[in-house]
């Protein structure tokens, strides 16, 4: 009986959820090819929806335990809020995106941008001060309030004073009459300290009532108004739309490529025009030296790109493209090494004392070790062939290739190099020894025994080595990039952490979300390609 | 002079004090396009002794001659087929026979050795699983895949090293046949392993036994004259093969049990002697009455005695 093409494309989706690793969506997809209904939604049950439901009782713990644990970086962040600093980060690049393409446009689109930009500047500044009057009612209300409720604690606090002050008088007029009393010498020294003491008790008591009283004022002020704190937040939001538009008028206008190039081009024109109309030597020579100026400084403006800040996308790129370049150099070196130490038994005694003790040490260690020694290459790095090379390439100089970039890519292969290098060495030299009689018997000569025998066999366990390697790199690379100020993730949390904004906490659980669904993509990319290269059918992953 | 020839070859493992020989003094003559076939118990050293036919290992003492030339290291010329049939698990049927292909015949063009390999391994019947990798195939057509790289090397002396022991009785009679079948269209000089006396009957000219380890020698051969072709359902009721047959597995259970006597069986315990219990001496005497009937119910009157 021939395949159905609905069974076709069933086993078709279901290999490539084999290969990926994503086995847990089976059920859902033989489920909708109608595949045994009842044995696919018990599979669902257990495996799918319990799984999801565990994962929210794991946030919910986190949205009732975060609030009350307070910080001295704020509270600790309620999922909402770090998604919150996920939707900013997000705003914040499209708006650098935004601003770039402003600063490119020309001609009619450029026009026709600007208007756009100033009807929706207008019709935010309404909604703004709509708001502002709203904000204004709020607070006036919120104040109202305010008092309302401290005035008697603030009376009753003014009344506990004075009543202090009173006793605290009170008592030093006793203690003055003891001491009298002991240089009268009818009173004795005991009931001098006693007195000093009620003295000192009774203040003690009347700074602890006056402290528990200002402790309640404080709760009282630092609870929030609802309404007022959303006003706020509205007045905020729109207030920086408004800044944004404003910035991207000016990326419109002033400071526009197009503009920027026309305006230079007319100084020229200018130049050129007072250069043909010279008569003494004096004014040709200034008028030829600015005619110079203007050309150059024209086609420098023609070329000009935006200096875009660092927004997260582009730290995510750059953490990958430094992770990758580590990662690759760390295979180019663990592989044909660790094919040496396999094939050769002195090779492997000679590396052993090496691994074994660089394998254990810090990326820390490695990357402050790296910049002294790589740094001493690159004395000005600014003017230096190597970096001057790689920014001028197409696709990766818009990442901006700096020495910092060098040590972190240095130290991620640094640390990465081990496990494939071990691994590789291991598979290389644990192959089956019929394989090695096969290829005695078919008399092949050494090169021909090492790719066609040696390698192919040693490939899943080099892959494997890798795989660990890629891991290993990327959680290096977070640490150097962030001791390192490397642009990348990295910087990306510690700039945020030396912050203190009112954002940073969140933004820092936002970028440990990121790094970790980015290392499972590696992880599993790693895996799709274990798979393609293993042939026992052995279990590669979790 | 034979084709093939051990020459009191010896072969041992282990240091000096401590050597373990594996074959002692074995020799072989085996004549141009005959079958032999060596029997003998697990561990005697059969798979030793075709490692040495094919030159993987080199004998202590003595020689292995070709055709009068010592065989030093092997070749593509010395056809075995392992025991674990040997076949790279990550090239499909077709890579792994034209791998040795590619090395005998390095002058074919891409369409010959694409003829080739076809051809060999339509002859041991496997043209479907062309494609498939070993992890793919079950034990009859792996061995079948060996068959047929070791076959399209096209080697002059053909080594099968238990070739079949690995395979369940139905497929192992159909490939017997096929190895029968190969051999008559295309004789060639085959050394087989076995530890199966009938298959060695059924499908060998010569059997040679190998005698018990450790120090196993090759015995006196025995003749086998059944006509060719020999059919398995009536071999049976053929009295020269029972005969063969009945002599051989004597004799290979006579090897099993002089080897038996001549080890020394640490594990062997002197009993005590054993007395019947005589409870005279006992110092306790069972009671008079219900008790003592009890007791001597229990105790069996032929050696028991009571006071």
């Amino acid at each position: 009986m021939a395949e159905k093409t609905s069974d076709k494309i069933k086993y078709r989706i279901l290999r490539f959820l084999d290969v990926t690793g994503f086995t847990v969506f089976d059920p859902i997809v033989r489920l909708c090819f109608a595949e045994e209904p009842k044995k696919q939604l018990e599979a669902i049950l257990k495996f799918l929806v319990i799984p999801v439901v565990f994962i929210c009782f794991c946030v919910w713990i986190w949205w009732t335990v975060a609030p009350n644990h307070k910080t001295k970086s704020g509270e600790v962040p309620t999922p909402d809020v770090v998604y919150d600093s996920a939707v900013i980060n997000d705003t914040f690049s499209a708006r650098e995106k935004a601003k770039e393409t402003d600063f490119l446009l020309e001609g009619a689109a450029r026009e026709d941008a600007l208007a756009g930009v100033e009807k929706q500047i207008e019709d935010n500044l309404v909604i703004l001060a709509e708001l502002e009057a709203t904000l204004v009612r709020h607070e006036a209300d919120y104040s109202k309030l305010l008092t309302a409720r401290l005035s008697p604690l603030q009376a009753k606090l003014d009344t506990l004073k004075a009543e202090n002050k009173e006793i605290a008088a009170t008592n030093k007029a006793l203690v003055a009459a003891e001491a009298e009393k002991i240089e009268a010498g009818t009173g004795t020294p005991e009931a001098l300290i006693a007195a000093i003491r009620q003295e000192t008790l009774a203040k003690d008591a009347g700074r602890a009532a006056e402290s528990l009283i200002k402790d309640t004022i404080d709760v009282v002020r630092s609870d929030k108004y609802p309404p007022l704190e959303a006003a706020r937040l509205d007045v905020n939001a729109v207030a920086d739309k408004v800044q944004f538009l404003n910035k991207r008028v000016d990326f419109l206008t002033k400071s526009n490529r197009s503009m920027k190039v026309a305006a230079a081009k007319a100084k020229l024109l200018i130049s050129e025009e007072k250069l043909a109309a010279a008569t003494t030597a004096k004014v040709a020579l200034l008028e030829a030296k600015k005619v110079t100026r203007g050309e150059a400084s024209v086609e420098r403006l023609e070329k000009q790109q935006y200096a875009s800040a660092m927004t997260v996308y582009l730290q995510v790129k750059r953490s990958l493209f430094t992770v990758f370049v580590g990662f690759i150099t760390a295979a180019a070196i663990a592989i044909p090494v660790g094919i040496l130490c396999g094939l050769n038994p002195i090779a492997m005694a000679c590396l052993t004392p090496l691994i074994s003790i660089f394998k254990p040490v810090s990326p820390v260690v490695w990357l402050l070790i790296f910049q002294i020694v790589v740094g001493a290459f690159f004395p000005d790095p600014e003017s230096h062939p190597f970096f001057l090379f790689f920014n001028s390439l197409p696709l990766i100089g818009g990442l901006g290739i700096n020495p910092a970039l060098i040590f972190s890519a240095c130290t991620v292969a640094m640390c990465a190099v081990w496990p494939a290098l071990v691994n590789t060495a291991l598979g290389v030299a644990s192959i089956d020894k019929d394989h090695i009689n096969v290829a005695r018997v078919l008399r092949l000569n050494f090169w021909e025994r090492l790719t066609k025998i040696i390698i192919p066999s040693a490939m899943p366990l080099v892959f494997a080595g890798l795989r660990i390697s890629l891991g290993v790199g990327w959680m290096v690379l977070i640490a150097a990039e962030a001791l390192s100020s490397s642009d990348g993730l990295g910087k990306f949390v510690w700039d945020e952490y030396q912050n203190g904004s009112s954002f940073s906490f969140a933004n820092i659980i936002y970028a440990c979300f990121v790094v970790g669904i980015i290392g499972f993509f590696l992880d599993r990319m790693m895996i799709v390609l274990q798979r393609f290269v293993s042939f026992d059918d052995a279990n590669t992953s979790l | 002079m034979s084709y093939l020839e051990i020459d009191n070859a010896s072969l041992g493992f282990g240091p000096y004090d401590n050597r373990t020989e594996v074959l002692t003094d074995v020799n072989l003559s085996v004549d141009e396009n005959e079958f032999v076939a060596i029997v003998g118990f697990s561990g005697a050293g059969k798979s030793t002794l075709i490692s040495l036919l094919a030159g993987l290992i080199q004998p202590d003492k003595g020689e292995i001659r070709i055709g009068g030339k010592v065989i030093r290291e092997p070749s593509p010329r010395l056809g075995i087929m392992f025991q674990n049939y040997s076949l790279l698990p990550w090239l499909t049927v077709f890579e792994n026979v034209a791998l040795a292909v590619k090395q005998v015949f390095p002058q074919f063009t891409k369409l010959e050795l694409q003829a080739h390999v076809e051809k060999y391994v339509a002859m041991v019947s496997l043209t479907p699983a062309l494609g498939k990798k070993p992890s793919e195939l079950s034990g009859g057509m792996r061995q079948r895949a060996s068959l047929a790289r070791t076959l399209a090397m096209q080697p002059e002396i053909l080594l099968l090293d238990e070739p079949l022991s690995a395979l369940d009785a139905l497929t192992r009679a159909v490939i017997q046949d096929e190895i029968i079948r190969i051999w008559e269209d295309d004789k060639r000089t085959i050394v087989m392993i076995t530890n199966d006396v009938d298959e060695a009957v059924l499908m060998a000219d010569r059997i040679v036994p190998l005698t018990m380890g450790p120090s196993a020698t090759l015995d006196d051969a025995f003749a086998v004259n059944l006509p060719r072709p020999r059919n398995r359902t009536t071999l049976n009721t053929n009295p020269e093969f029972r005969r063969l047959r009945n002599d051989i597995s004597k004799y290979m259970v006579n090897l099993n049990e002089e080897a038996k006597a001549l080890s020394v069986n640490e594990t062997v315990v002197d009993l005590p002697g054993v007395m019947p219990i005589d409870f005279s001496v006992m110092p306790y005497q069972p009671a008079k009455g219900r008790r003592r009937a009890k007791f001597a119910r229990v105790l069996d009157r032929e050696t028991t005695f009571f006071k």
